[in-house]
């Protein structure tokens, strides 16, 4: 059914001319839902191609049509139904409805028929690319300290996130220590570290409470903030030393590897990821990392009861990437160091969503929740009241981190100029129920469950 | 249109059955209406007429205007549902309900039974959900008459999670709360506990432990031939002695003549093959707890009558040194189920997790089962994976597990299709009594409040979908048919 219809609009989308002679190359090709455009005309003796697939950097252009296109850029309009999205050179070059929209000679149409299309998933906390020596605790502040140079690429996990929808991974130190290093921003589908990478450092881990005090002196709260106000505030003094030799009003400094990354973030090239949760605690990620010293920082975990900041969060234009618990209970027994009282069960992300902030997304800790389930916690955060209406779960899985990473020029939406980073869906990507058909990343194919012949 | 006839079906049996109601209820009530006539008269009299001690009313349950999923497969839009003591007597249309249709004009004092009617107003409503096994929902361990607290929040937020039977240990009991009402009812302890056995439980871990049960089912099978050859020769001579039963293994006895289910605990293919081979030598079915590579073996599995007990997100790479295919799968459920293998679902964890972790705990037995619609398993196995099947693994299907006539009226009124992740349980019922409204409970009531609660907001929530959600042009102009694709497959 679909092929044939396939077939009927490939005509009728006057590409019939094309003269390209590349099939399918593929394993699995023969059986996809591909046409080319010239397949009738491409002979045994065509000339040996080069193994590039459609769309991806240096081959043809790919043409997906889809039922459903969950565009979600930062403001607009969120989806379109029966669209059409063009790929090129791993770019997505054009987005409009398929009626409408035509496509180039030459392209490979792929029609997905009533499965949707959205970008690919982005977590902003996990620690599954590579090693796992990254939670040491040998010192309490070490911000030069870097994940990157741990990534195992196409590690088991990390094809299971691929399975999962997540094509982009902030790949973090862990929160043993209070400021534990550099993470990574890194495409899971990556066949090498350099082909993956997307940006270095990804982040700034700081973790203001709860793991760094069971550390070796079980340091507390109020040195905590102490240590990342002092390293901070010293951080940004070297910033502001380098800046005024870059302005030739100062000496060249000399070159310490520890406040290197808060030059960048001086220069909001990159951000600050703060294991931060519990009211008092977030309150202190806000007040002191966001407002005092005007750093670029989000809230990450966010939870028990850390959503009473949201207001605040809002106010101060500063994201929650929520995390891996999703509730905050009354009566949790093991967590009363939290202060929570809640009397009731409560979403975590609807908590901040109800006090106004927009800007909420998820996150798995993986492999707490294991990579690929990121969409669960969209899914959970929906379930305990976090409103779906205007496809804020799906935002929160894209966009949402996507911005919040710095990275809304490249990534987190279906718009021209961006990444093809895409996943072909079921449906909702918030319901478990929904699968993942195929996963592109920079418009290569690097998850189709036919050829894997293991779903997730 | 076979809807329509079980309709008229069942509208006729209403009708046949009417009189005979009527009478049986009417028998002792006529007395007493006789006697009130007189009564009437004498107002001192009427002081010392007795009332009825609560605890023998009859208890009516009666449930309006709601999409009833039997869970045997069909589904009646806006029906009616009524239980008498704890017993579905009716499923259907225009059913009369006693103190609404008829009996009416008898004072709720002089009546002798009582009646509670609850109105779905177009929500769905599935059989309680039966969790294969579980910890800590009922308070209960060892003896639940002496350990089982009725009051328990595990309780509620099991009700809450559409359970309404359990396994616990050995046992299957039921999520039975104490109803508070006025004049107080006692607690029925004893309606707890379905089944003290549901299960012999079979090892097949070690060497040892299959030579052990080798030797049991031998002995037991030995037996019971013997028995059948004793049964026989014993009309002949009256005076032959019933074979001994010396060393003949209880369960494994109870396993062979067909009474009681034995359970594996096995994930490895080469057990998995093991266990349906020794099954199908001495000819029983095996139920297999974990059951991760069943996929692998489905075929053989099946051809066993085996059945599976599984987490559809188990999660277990095979070994890199296999070249065979091996370890978890999401699709394990689809692969048994369709090679005849009855599937039972179980979340990872089988107890209640406040720790903020949310998904994998007993609270969200649909969730796991949505993992295995995810890997290809349909909606309706999938309800029978939480319902009728668990309820067979433990012998209880005749009492739960589906909407049926005669059967328990366990049930739950959910706000949309059941195994969205969205969807909340509104009303739980067990055995007849109301015993969870999420409107009256701390945990979810605040979260997508029923309209009628004074949770809800003030204005009506414009029933619209998401701005801009529809296309321009409505015609997309490319004639495939496709314009179905919203939610198409909501219902089954």
């Amino acid at each position: 059914m679909a092929h044939t219809s396939n077939m009927r609009r490939t005509g009728s989308a006057l590409i019939a001319l094309s003269l390209t002679l590349v099939l399918p190359l593929w394993a699995g090709g023969a059986e996809s839902k591909l046409t080319s455009a010239a397949s009738a005309a491409s002979p045994a003796s065509a000339a040996p191609a080069p193994l590039l697939q459609p769309g991806e950097q240096g081959g043809r252009g790919l043409a997906i049509r889809a039922a459903k296109v969950l565009s979600v850029p930062l403001k607009g309009r969120q989806f379109l139904d029966n669209a059409v999205v063009l790929i090129k050179d791993g770019k997505i070059e054009a987005l409009g409805p398929a009626n409408s929209t035509p496509i180039p000679a030459g392209y490979e149409v792929l029609d997905v028929g009533d499965n949707w299309l959205m970008p690919g998933m982005i977590d902003l906390h996990s620690h599954i690319a590579g090693t796992f020596d990254i939670n040491d605790t040998v010192y309490l502040t070490n911000p030069g300290c870097r994940a990157s140079v741990a990534v195992r690429p196409g590690n088991s996990r990390l094809k299971m996130g691929l399975a999962g929808g997540v094509t982009t991974i902030l790949f973090i130190p862990g929160s043993g220590s209070n400021i534990g290093g550099q993470g990574v921003l890194y495409k899971t589908g990556a066949a090498d570290y350099e082909a993956g990478l997307v940006r270095d450092p990804g982040s700034m881990k700081l973790a203001q409470a709860g793991n760094p005090e069971r550390y070796l002196f079980r340091v507390g709260r109020s040195f905590m903030n102490w240590n990342t106000r002092n390293t901070l505030q010293r951080g940004v003094a070297y910033a502001k030393r380098w800046e005024a030799f870059e302005n030739g009003e100062a000496a060249q400094p000399q070159r310490d590897i520890q406040f290197e990354v808060v030059r960048l973030l001086y220069n909001k090239e990159t951000q600050i990821s703060t294991h931060t949760q519990i009211y008092q605690v977030v309150n202190m990620t806000l007040t002191m990392v966001a407002k005092e010293l005007g750093l670029p920082v989000y809230i990450d975990h966010g939870t028990f009861d850390g959503w009473r900041a949201g207001a605040r969060a809002k106010e101060l234009g500063v994201s929650a990437i929520i995390g891996p618990r999703a509730i905050d209970p009354p009566s949790s027994r093991n967590f009363r160091f939290s202060g929570s009282l809640s009397a009731r069960i409560q979403g975590c992300a609807a908590g901040y969503q109800e006090a106004g902030l927009e800007m909420v997304g998820f996150n798995t800790d993986a492999p707490v929740i294991p990579q690929e389930t990121l969409q669960l916690q969209a899914g959970m955060g929906g379930r305990y009241g976090f409103r779906c209406d205007e496809l804020q779960a799906v935002r929160g899985l894209t966009i949402v981190p996507a911005v919040t990473a710095g990275l809304g020029h490249r990534l987190g939406s279906i718009e021209p100029g961006k990444d093809a980073d895409l996943l072909v869906v079921t449906g909702d990507p918030a319901d478990p129920r929904t699968s993942v058909e195929a996963v592109y990343t920079d418009g290569e194919k690097v998850y189709d469950p036919r050829v894997e012949r293991r779903r997730w | 249109m076979r809807l329509l006839m079980n309709t008229r079906n069942l509208g006729l049996t209403c009708l046949l059955l009417w009189p005979f109601m009527a009478l049986g209820a009417a028998a002792p009530l006529g007395l007493a209406l006789g006697d009130d006539d007189e009564k009437g008269k004498e107002e001192e009299e009427e002081k010392e007429s007795e009332p009825i001690p609560e605890e023998d009313k009859d208890a009516y349950f009666a449930l309006l205007n709601a999409d009833i999923y039997t869970g045997t497969g069909t589904l009646l839009r806006g029906a009616g549902l009524l239980s008498k003591n704890g017993k579905i007597v009716e499923i259907g249309y225009e059913i009369l309900i006693p103190g609404r249709d008829y009996y009416a004009d008898i004072e709720e004092d002089e009546r002798d039974f009582r009646v509670e009617i609850l109105d779905a107003g177009g929500m769905r409503v599935y059989p309680g959900l039966v969790a294969i096994s579980s910890s800590g929902l009922t308070g209960a361990s060892g003896d639940f008459r002496d350990s089982i607290d009725p009051f328990s929040s595990n309780m509620i937020l099991g009700l809450a999670a559409g359970i309404t039977s359990t396994g616990q240990g050995r046992a299957a009991v039921k999520l039975k709360r104490y109803i508070s009402q006025d004049p107080p009812l006692a607690y029925d302890f004893d309606g707890v506990v379905l089944s003290s056995k549901t299960y012999a439980s079979m090892s097949w871990s070690s060497s040892s432990a299959k030579r052990t049960l080798r030797e049991k089912f031998t002995r037991a099978a030995e037996y019971l031939r013997e028995y059948h050859q004793w049964q026989i020769d014993v009309k002949k001579d009256k005076e032959l002695k019933e074979p001994k039963k010396s060393g003949v293994d209880g369960s494994t006895l109870e396993v062979l003549k067909g009474e009681l289910l034995p359970r594996f605990r096995a994930d490895e293919r080469l057990d998995l093959l093991g266990i349906a081979r020794f099954a199908q030598e001495f000819g029983f079915r095996p139920v297999i707890d974990g059951c991760r590579e069943g996929w692998t073996v489905a075929d053989e599995l099946g051809r066993a009558g085996a059945m599976a007990i599984l987490t559809a997100r188990d999660r277990r790479d095979k070994g890199e040194e296999l070249r065979r295919e091996g370890g978890s799968s999401i699709e394990n459920a689809t692969l048994l189920s369709a090679a005849g293998v009855q599937v039972a679902i179980v979340p990872s964890s089988k107890g209640i997790s406040l720790s903020g972790i949310v998904g994998r705990d007993i609270m969200h037995l649909t969730v796991e089962v949505d993992f295995a619609i995810r890997g290809g398993l349909s909606e309706r196995l999938a309800l029978d994976s939480i319902t009728r099947v668990p309820a067979r693994m433990m012998g209880i299907s005749h009492r739960v597990g589906t909407l049926e006539v005669g059967k328990d009226c366990d049930l739950i009124v959910t706000d949309g299709d059941l195994l969205h992740y969205e969807t909340f349980v509104q009303y739980a019922v067990v055995d007849g009594d109301l015993v969870y409204d999420k409107q009256d409970e701390l945990y979810y009531a605040h979260i997508r409040p029923r309209p009628e609660s004074s949770l809800a907001p003030e204005e009506t929530l414009d029933a619209g979908e998401n701005e801009g959600s529809q296309d321009e042009d409505e015609d997309d102009g490319d004639g495939d048919g496709d314009e179905d694709e919203e939610k198409e497959d909501d219902e089954e």
